[in-house]
């Protein structure tokens, strides 16, 4: 850490002129200024309408006043069912999701990567879906679930398996859209987790080898340890990015069947767009706030990575 | 290095300054469907000959209501003119986004619109419905159709389907001899908008409605609507499996590569049926109105209409567009570019009518003038929402149709406080 | 890694073995759906429907490219995503790195330095949909709907804070000494900055900005709502407007699909090396 307060020789040899010694002197405010203004202006800005706009009724006819309704808001969430099920489904996807990603991330780094560390090409070829964008993932999926002529049916067929609807189905369709994401992001995991394997120092495996230890006890005592800011950091990320899942349920199911794949992100913009309620979608959108901020803050503090 | 990073950020400041938006004389908002591509030509046409600059504004389907209500709540006046689907017009009506055209007309020295028009096409521009004063005028002439395969529909021994039983024998018979890969029915099943689309000509041929005449009660959970259900039940049970997520495409789509024989759906796709690139069935499919119930089938009615939006600036100039554009000659040359029109006139124009790919045209007139539009209310996306949710888990099976129809109930008139 | 020890060579092989039968399943499964999209971009809409399907397009056609880059504006919408994704990256970069820079050198009076860098994360958090309605309130009040400065403001404020953490993790692993040299020798303390930090920071950059640039060219809900004109929707609005209410265009999604892919996927191959640390917010050094 350099602290420019002791014993730095700074501005004073090279007497520029008054602004660049007032400057010089400001650096670190000025430095961080348009990054901190720019971040107020598109947060706080929002925050305060957010919080203005959850306490009233806004009709959708702007001529109306703004009606105050104090809590009124927030008690619909307690009874308004079709949030449940949203909430539900969320949390459902971002567990089920994130699991798969994580196990199966991590178990073919451990798997490949003696095989795969100097095949970069390789690498970068598998990193595809995650590079795609998220509507031509979903829109790919789609043709791939279609029940009629889909591909999927078509091998499920040829197996002698029974057909399926896929995301038209109301018991699959939360999985077809967990298997997409899956598709997409498991190589994100992958990918941090080869990274965080080739940098695990040699010494200690030396060490725990000469003492007898089993592999299995090898990856307990000594890879998780050390991966554990790695994996903390790729969990928080896919975390945060799966509460705000919307694409793929936009465009793969619209939510349905029957309810099944309705998450927070397409039941506010539903509310604010297409039934014109935007205070109670604010609402809403702050519970989605509040807990997201809670659950990372929550993360970051026991896996110290404020730091 | 550096240097030049701070270039390029320099280059980037500026091109953030040039690019501001040129905006038209007038904007119109338009989904970027057949119609909305109708309308760009229409516009390109008018900027030629009036030297007026339209720009027209094309978002998805879904989005256009999106931006037309945002639009409307913030008073932003980016749009002048909107082509609305016809169940949005309470909304945009009732919450004072849409400017009353009586004094247009008056100014124009017109009473309204003439009665070349279809009178169902002009009903739905009036809000509230077919009394009020005109707050649109109809551009595209959509009302639902039944389509099926008359061969496939002889062969399991019914020979023009008139009601939904015959529908539900032919289908039957070749659903079952179909070995799951071919289908006697197809509908939309998607929840939302879909679901309820396709569900609506079959409650209304039992003679149901969502309300009474006036608006005052809910009317969802009655004979009349289980009659409906049941019809509606037994053709999802002839339907192919994952019917739960079809859109209009997939229902198009599965009668133009031929794996089933009969649905309901828009005349756009008389098009595609007639394309030997997209269609196995080029020639095959007949047309006809709605199948009856227990009373005369009716159709759907799904117009594009064009109102201006109060906030516009330039309410004249879109006006006047807008008379241009629902114009005789204008709605015969929309027709030929693909939208259905809204015209007598043109419905029975020789000169299209002669031809083959719009030999659906008396078929659809007579659907359109035996068309019911959705339930006019303002809060008509949330309803269609809350009923396409019931829809969804009971064609998916999850409800029985008894608690579908009291659920649907219940929501409704939670959502419109009619108990 | 050193964990596995070989006990003979028989398992040895068998393990080789098993390894390489992953890897290539592994690679069907990632490569099958864009294949996919790819051959049904070449094939004619009624063969995008075959039962069975056509693995290769028997008729391979290019109709759909001349209909979405030709007929429709997709190139348009591809260099307005284009111009976006690298307006928003050139900002973010820039003032993550500053901010970044500031961070990891300098001392702030009352640990404001461990607040403002949560804090600034903290702000990533925030889920798009949530800032959307008043974000269309702020851009309708200055008249900046449907313009490609808002879409980079609006983006700049998703980048900001991961770019500034990924700079900050970077400058903190450079050695300070020779900023310090530089500024024994006259240089001052901005300079220092400019000419000793940043350019030893390049990979950083480079690392920072492919993040920016890939967040960007595939965001969707924010330009779904913010632009309303072919002058500034970009390549995802595009695709979406093709799934209309009467018909999805397969073919012309397919096309403008497989062609939104090309660009990014060319350029994870040109910057690969850099590739882990961009996207793992500088946790990892690639």
């Amino acid at each position: 850490m350099l602290r420019p307060d002791k014993g730095m020789p700074t501005a004073s040899l090279r007497l520029g002129g008054a602004l660049e010694h007032w400057t010089e002197r400001h650096l670190r405010y000025l430095m961080l200024a348009p990054t901190m203004l720019i971040l107020l202006a598109l947060t706080i800005f929002p925050s305060f309408y957010m919080f203005y706009a959850a306490v009233h009724r806004i009709s959708p006819n702007p001529d109306l006043p703004w009606e105050f309704v104090g809590a009124g808001n927030f008690a619909r969430l307690l009874t308004d069912a079709q949030f449940h099920v949203a909430l539900r489904n969320t949390v459902v996807f971002t567990i089920v999701a994130v699991t798969f990603e994580f196990l199966l991330g991590l178990g073919l780094a451990l798997l490949l990567d003696k095989f795969i560390r100097r095949l970069t090409f390789l690498k970068t070829v598998l990193m595809i879906p995650m590079m795609l964008p998220p509507i031509a993932v979903a829109i790919t999926w789609k043709i791939i679930y279609e029940p009629q002529f889909g591909v999927l049916n078509e091998i499920m067929f040829r197996l002698g398996l029974p057909l399926q609807a896929w995301a038209g189905d109301v018991n699959l369709a939360m999985f077809s859209i967990i298997v997409a994401d899956v598709w997409q992001w498991t190589p994100f995991i992958f990918l941090l987790m080869l990274a965080g394997l080739a940098s695990l120092p040699v010494e200690p495996y030396e060490a725990a080898a000469l003492d007898g230890a089993s592999s299995w006890r090898q990856f307990w005592d000594l890879t998780l340890p050390f991966l554990k800011p790695v994996i903390a950091i790729a969990l928080l990320l896919r975390v945060m990015d799966a509460l705000r899942l919307f694409d793929l349920v936009f465009i793969l199911t619209g939510g349905g069947p029957a309810d099944r794949t309705k998450v927070l992100s397409l039941y506010i913009y539903q509310v604010a767009y297409r039934f014109a309620d935007p205070g109670y979608a604010a609402a809403i959108s702050l519970f989605v706030l509040f807990v997201t901020i809670l659950l990372s803050t929550w993360f970051m503090k026991r896996m110290r990575l404020a730091e | 290095m550096v240097r030049k990073l701070f270039l390029v950020l320099a280059a980037a400041a500026s091109a953030l300054a040039i690019n501001g938006a040129a905006w038209a004389d007038f904007t119109v908002l338009v989904p970027s469907s057949s119609e909305g591509d109708g309308l760009r030509a229409a516009a390109a046409d008018y900027s030629k000959m009036k030297g007026t600059k339209v720009e027209i504004v094309q978002a998805p389907y879904a989005n256009v209501f999106e931006q037309g209500a945002n639009a409307g709540a913030t008073k932003s006046g980016v749009f002048d003119i909107i082509l609305m689907d016809d169940p949005w017009i309470p909304f945009f009506a009732e919450n004072g986004h849409l400017e009353d055209l009586t004094p247009f007309f008056k100014k124009a020295g017109l009473e309204g619109p003439d009665t070349d028009f279809l009178s169902k096409s002009l009903a739905i521009c009036r809000n509230p419905y077919n009394t009020g004063p005109y707050v649109c005028l109809p551009y595209v002439g959509n009302a639902q159709m039944f389509f099926y395969d008359a061969a496939k529909y002889k062969e399991a021994g019914v020979d023009a389907p008139k009601t939904w039983d015959d529908v539900l024998k032919a289908s039957q018979t070749l659903t079952k001899d179909g070995g799951g890969r071919y289908f006697g029915y197809v509908f939309r099943g998607g929840q939302g908008n879909p679901v309820v689309a396709d569900f609506m000509p079959i409650f209304w041929s039992y003679g149901a409605n969502m309300f009474n005449e006036d608006r005052t009660k809910v009317t969802i959970d009655t004979p009349e609507g289980a009659a409906a259900m049941k019809t509606f039940m037994a053709l999802r049970d002839v339907s192919p499996k994952g019917i739960e997520s079809y859109n209009a495409n997939e229902v198009g789509t599965a009668l133009a590569a031929g794996t089933a024989a009969s649905s309901i759906n828009w005349p756009n796709w008389v098009a595609t049926f007639e394309d030997p690139s997209q269609s196995k069935m080029v020639g095959k499919i007949s047309y006809s109105p709605i199948p009856a119930g227990t009373k005369p089938g009716s159709s759907e009615i799904g117009h594009w209409t064009m109102g201006i939006m109060s906030a516009s600036k330039n309410k004249q100039e879109a006006f006047d567009f807008m008379l241009w554009a629902t114009s005789p000659e204008q709605i015969k040359i929309s027709a030929e570019r693909g939208n259905p029109p809204v015209r007598t006139s043109v419905f029975t124009d020789p000169e299209l009518t002669k031809q083959e790919k719009f030999r659906h045209y008396p078929v659809l007139m007579e659907a359109i003038q035996a068309s019911t539009p959705r339930p006019r209310h303002p809060k008509w996306p949330e309803i269609e929402n809350a009923f396409g949710i019931e829809l969804s888990k009971v064609v998916a099976g999850t409800i029985t149709p008894e608690e579908a129809l009291k659920n649907s109930q219940t929501a409704v008139e939670e959502i419109t406080g009619l108990k | 890694m050193a964990t596995i020890r070989t006990r003979s060579r028989g398992r040895e092989m068998l393990l080789r073995l098993s390894a390489y039968l992953t890897i290539l399943v592994a690679l069907i499964l990632t490569l099958f759906p864009v294949y996919w999209i790819a051959a049904n971009s070449f094939k004619f809409d009624i063969d995008i429907f075959a039962v069975p399907p056509e693995w290769l397009p028997r008729n391979p056609t290019l109709k759909h490219y001349d209909e979405a880059f030709i007929q429709r504006p997709f190139l348009r919408y591809a260099l307005n995503s284009l111009l976006v994704a690298v307006g928003t990256t050139i900002i973010s970069v820039g003032f993550g790195a500053m901010a970044g820079y500031a961070l990891a050198r300098f001392s702030y009076p009352w640990q404001w330095r461990k607040q403002i860098s949560f804090w600034i994360l903290s702000t990533r958090m925030m889920p798009p949909i949530v800032s959307i309605i008043p974000l269309y309130l702020f851009f309708n009040y200055f008249d900046m709907l449907n313009t490609k400065s808002a879409l980079i403001i609006a983006y700049t404020a998703f980048n900001l804070p991961f770019a500034t953490w990924m700079m900050k993790s970077y400058f903190q692993d450079l050695p300070v000494e020779l900023e310090e040299a530089a500024i024994v020798d006259g240089d001052t303390r901005w300079g220092a900055f400019l000419h000793v930090a940043l350019p030893l920071a390049r990979p950083g950059l480079a690392a920072t900005a492919i993040f920016c640039l890939i967040i960007s060219w595939n965001e969707f809900l924010l330009s779904l709502i913010i632009t309303l004109t072919e002058q500034s929707q970009t390549l995802p609005i595009g695709i979406a407007g093709r799934v209309t209410q009467y018909k999805t265009y397969w073919g012309e999604i397919s096309a403008a699909g497989f062609m939104a892919c090309v660009p990014i996927v060319i350029f994870a191959f040109i910057v690969q090396k850099h590739l882990v640390r961009g996207l793992s917010l500088g946790a990892v050094k690639g």
